[in-house]
């Protein structure tokens, strides 16, 4: 999963494209555009890293309610000595990141930029899509939190197993999603100026 | 087995009730309600473009220990109004200039703001989180997100 190198790259030719598309003009304009949208791409996916690499500080915790019982505390949010403030950060306001953290666990949701209709339904089913496979990819939430598209839930025992930098970059792999709806509308308006 | 392990009341005992000291208590702070920069000093600095002490001033009496949430939300809007008002530049010498505390406080006021975005706040905030990042490090954040004491 360490797409990070070549997303980046993927990203700013995407967001160069989708400028140029939103200004109606022909698709060999599109590598000339201005990068307004990658100024706070970075910073914001910055943001969100090192947010991630502080809240994924995990250790095992069995449950002091019941015994003999292992929970994730942020699912359970029984005992507030457990749990960690939740952090938003946002790019603007339709695009945030919301971070809850615990002492075993961390819940991660993120909310994804659509612009108008034809993006909420392609985000919605790709997000439903995913989530109903949630069992393949272990952090994955079947159920978004409220107000967000997409949830993970990271445990202590998927730090153990898993790269914990690998785990940061698949979260971020949802927050590039935005491009690939602008990538569709692409599709649709070089099919329609019938280049 | 013995016969007493058929009945089923003792499940229903709260052992937390029985003994003192087993239930998480917050610590109740003693110490004195600060009620939040002060605004007409802040207004005052930025109107004379005196960025520095501006921020300086607003990162002062920090609302930590009141419940009041009027009081927070003010000194938020205070704060968000001088972070906003900073040019990209300037970030960078301002940061430097507080300390270890200072920073603590300043990624509390920047996650409580990016909590509200409006027109260009998350812009602005996100340059400013990078740079309180580079010199507050990750122990920064951890702090802000371990802390009970909201700003």
């Amino acid at each position: 999963m360490s797409m990070c190198n070549s997303s980046w790259s993927q990203m700013v030719f995407y967001e160069k494209a989708h400028e140029g598309s939103r200004r109606g003009a022909d698709t060999s304009a599109f590598l000339q555009s201005p990068q307004k949208m990658t100024a706070t791409l970075r910073p914001y996916l910055n943001a969100v890293r090192a947010t991630l690499q502080a809240a994924l500080c995990l250790e095992n915790f069995s449950s002091q309610v019941v015994e003999r019982h292992n929970k994730p505390e942020v699912e359970v949010r029984s005992s507030k000595e457990l749990l960690l403030q939740p952090v938003v950060i946002s790019r603007n306001d339709k695009e945030k990141v919301l971070i809850e953290g615990s002492i075993n666990s961390v819940r991660v949701s993120i909310a994804v930029k659509q612009a108008d209709e034809i993006e909420k339904i392609l985000c919605h089913k790709f997000m439903r899509f995913m989530m109903m496979r949630a069992e393949n990819f272990f952090i994955l939430r079947r159920k978004p939190v409220e107000g967000y598209d997409i949830s993970f839930l990271i445990t202590n025992f998927h730090t153990e197993q898993m790269y914990k930098h690998k785990l940061r970059n698949s979260s971020k792999i949802f927050e590039d999603l935005s491009l690939e709806s602008f990538c569709s509308r692409l599709g649709r308006r070089c099919g329609s100026h019938g280049k | 087995m013995a016969r007493n392990t058929l009945g089923s009341r003792f499940r229903r005992v709260e052992v937390d009730g029985l003994e003192e000291n087993s239930r998480f208590v917050e610590e109740q702070d003693e110490a004195a309600e600060l009620q939040g920069p002060d605004t007409a000093e802040v207004d005052s600095l930025l109107r004379q473009g005196d960025m520095m002490s501006a921020f300086h001033v607003a990162l002062r009496n920090p609302p930590i220990n009141s419940k009041n949430p009027a009081i927070k939300e003010k000194a938020q809007a205070v704060v968000l109004r001088v972070l906003t008002s900073f040019k990209s530049s300037d970030i960078e010498p301002a940061v430097k200039s507080i300390d270890r505390n200072g920073i603590d406080l300043l990624m509390k006021y920047i996650y409580k703001g990016f909590e509200k975005p409006c027109e260009n706040s998350s812009a602005i905030l996100l340059q400013w989180h990078e740079k309180a990042f580079a010199v507050g490090g990750l122990g920064s954040i951890v702090r802000v997100m371990t802390s009970r004491k909201t700003v």
